[in-house]
């Protein structure tokens, strides 16, 4: 329990009340209910969520799965500042843009719900969690020479990579990639093969 | 290409078939229920009141209860398993298909989610024609109490529709925490979320025994629509002594006399006053089956797992890696099997996967801590080989 990152939940239920919030507002507005104006609050209300709430924020630890085409709206979004970074601004943010859509009915499932992410929020916000954008890295380009590998010089059956290797390509692999220490594996317990 | 077709329809044909058969019984059943609400002679009456909104919010229950006891059948897996490595199954296209199981109910679980939306959405517009269409003498069939109500209140001070808010609520949690990236990074939320089923289930069966919706019961002696005498009825009302005074007024269709009306026109004279009953909630009938029966498997996965596990053996492996052997009685590992491994004494709430190798007398697991940060080097610490370590383990097969 003590490793969970509330934000990304309560980002993805920011952005689900967003669309129930504008699927709520188009219900009132096209059924014309009375006080219909709070509808089409609801459906720009809906839409902002919506909009701040699709680029998802880096995880601490790990790789993070992107949206769709997030890396505009993150853009926009990372120009917020603070008040997109800190996540007591999105909780009260979110809490104040729920309450006008309470007083219809066709939009107050969307008020509950955004409430419940609003709480959430505040979890995170208290456990110090931030809002980080993703960036992407510049890709490193290839240097032509060292892709080109020399085929192999034995016939099969071939040990696997790291024991046919020299030495000294040994150690810059290990020292590029951080591998297992030292050469090939040895099994404390004996392995056959089973071919079955 | 000939070959190309037949491998497809050996290896994915079952699965395509069996979703178009899902998918033809929802059209099916959201079809058939529309056209029961739209031209039902026992509706007529709330059909007047309600219009579109109501076969739209029947038809797409009538769906939701279809989804709602499907979803539960692919999550039995002990029973999915034994079909699975019972030779009755021998069939590889059938086990082909009952790995396919995870999905189905993913499928199950997103048509849920957008029917939910239709019933909904239809719902409030009915509360809210409730409210505005009230009548004095169709007030056992309306749910508002008096004309123009708040639709608000019709919502919260009535048992489905109070049931039904908090459906949408639990809804909204289950489905928030499933999305794939959760469930990739914080599988606890997902995990945790996903058990509020029950509640959900609780709230579906208090939900249609709210008794809102009514059909008329006495269709032969008031035939809808028709005429009433001396009655209140305000399209078309007409006196006895209205009749007697002039016989000879002309109808519609005709007709100088009342007697002289065919027996198919839709203006009849009226007996009584329509009357009205309630349901009895079709949604019993579809969850019970499929709730006892997953109830009954998770009572015998949670009563299995009770069990204690002796552990073996501890040994270290290059690149951090621990095998742990551990016996448990009445237990043969099988190949694709993997386990749950929840330790009281490490901690109260987290569960963990791990794929066990080929034993056949003995579970043999290989953790890698870096994997899952802290409750690995516990676990490890915990395990001394010879010791009987409270270990609940849960025993699935891997599934795609």
């Amino acid at each position: 329990m003590g490793q969970i990152e509330w934000a990304m939940w309560a980002n993805e239920q920011a952005l689900a009340s967003g669309l129930i919030l504008i699927t709520g507002g188009i219900v009132a507005t096209a059924g014309l209910f009375t006080q219909w104006y709070f509808g089409a609050y609801s459906i720009a209300a809906g839409v902002f969520v919506c909009l701040l709430e699709y680029p998802r924020g880096k995880r601490k630890k790990g790789s993070t799965m992107e949206r769709c085409g997030q890396k505009h709206m993150t853009k926009v979004v990372k120009m917020l500042g603070p008040l997109s970074r800190n996540y007591y601004v999105r909780a009260f943010l979110h809490l104040g843009l729920s309450v006008p859509a309470g007083f219809l009915l066709a939009t107050i499932l969307g008020t509950a719900c955004l409430f419940i992410a609003s709480t959430i929020y505040l979890l995170a916000a208290f456990r110090g969690e931030q809002w980080i954008p993703i960036e992407s890295k510049p890709k490193e380009r290839p240097q032509v020479g060292t892709t080109i590998k020399q085929p192999p010089s034995n016939p099969p059956p071939r040990p696997p990579a790291e024991a046919r290797k020299k030495p000294s390509e040994a150690e810059a692999e290990e020292g590029a990639a951080g591998g297992p220490t030292g050469g090939p594996q040895v099994n404390p317990v004996p392995v056959t093969d089973e071919v079955v | 290409m000939a070959v190309s077709w037949r491998s497809w329809l050996a290896n994915e044909g079952g699965k395509h078939l069996c979703l178009l058969l899902w998918l033809s019984w929802n059209v099916l059943l959201f079809w058939k229920t529309f056209l029961l609400y739209n031209q039902g002679p026992e509706y007529y009456y709330i059909h007047q009141m309600l219009g579109l909104g109501l076969c739209l919010s029947r038809a797409s229950a009538a769906v939701l209860n279809l989804n709602c006891s499907f979803i539960l059948l692919p999550m039995c897996r002990t029973l999915l398993a034994y079909l699975r490595g019972s030779q009755k199954v021998s069939s590889r296209r059938t086990r082909r298909l009952l790995d396919k199981s995870r999905t189905f109910h993913i499928t199950c679980g997103v048509t849920i989610c957008i029917f939910s939306g239709v019933h909904v959405a239809a719902h409030l517009v009915n509360a809210l024609k409730f409210s505005v269409n009230f009548r004095q003498d169709m007030i056992e069939l309306n749910a508002a109490r008096y004309q123009d109500e708040d639709p608000r209140k019709l919502l919260f001070t009535t048992i489905p529709g109070l049931t039904g808010v908090s459906m949408v609520l639990v809804l909204f949690l289950m489905v928030t925490a499933s999305t794939y990236a959760i469930r990739l990074s914080n599988y606890n939320i997902f995990w945790y979320t996903h058990n509020l089923f029950f509640v959900f289930y609780m709230l579906l069966v208090l939900h249609v025994s709210g008794g809102l919706l009514k059909y008329q019961t006495n269709l032969d002696t008031h035939p809808p629509g028709c005429l009433t005498i001396n009655g209140t009825h305000p399209q078309t009302t007409l006196s006895a002594d209205f009749l007697t005074e002039h016989p000879h007024v002309s109808f519609p269709g005709g007709f100088s006399r009342a007697d002289e009306f065919p027996q198919n026109n839709l203006m009849k004279i009226c007996m009584e006053e329509p009357r009205f009953q309630a349901h009895f909630p079709q949604t019993w009938l579809w969850i019970s089956g499929p709730l006892c029966l997953y109830c009954a498997e998770r009572l015998y996965r949670c009563i299995r797992s009770n069990k204690p596990v002796t552990i073996i053996s501890v040994t270290s492996h290059p690149a951090d890696v621990m095998e742990i052997q551990m016996v448990k009685e009445n237990f043969k590992a099988r190949p694709g099997q993997y386990i749950i491994l929840h330790c009281p004494s490490v901690s109260a709430f987290e569960n963990h996967p791990f794929t066990l190798t080929m034993n056949d007398f003995e579970i043999c697991c290989f953790l890698h801590p870096v994997k899952i940060q802290r409750f690995c080097p516990l676990f490890i610490l915990e395990s001394i080989p010879g010791s009987t370590l409270m270990v609940h383990l849960e025993v699935h097969l891997r599934s795609h």
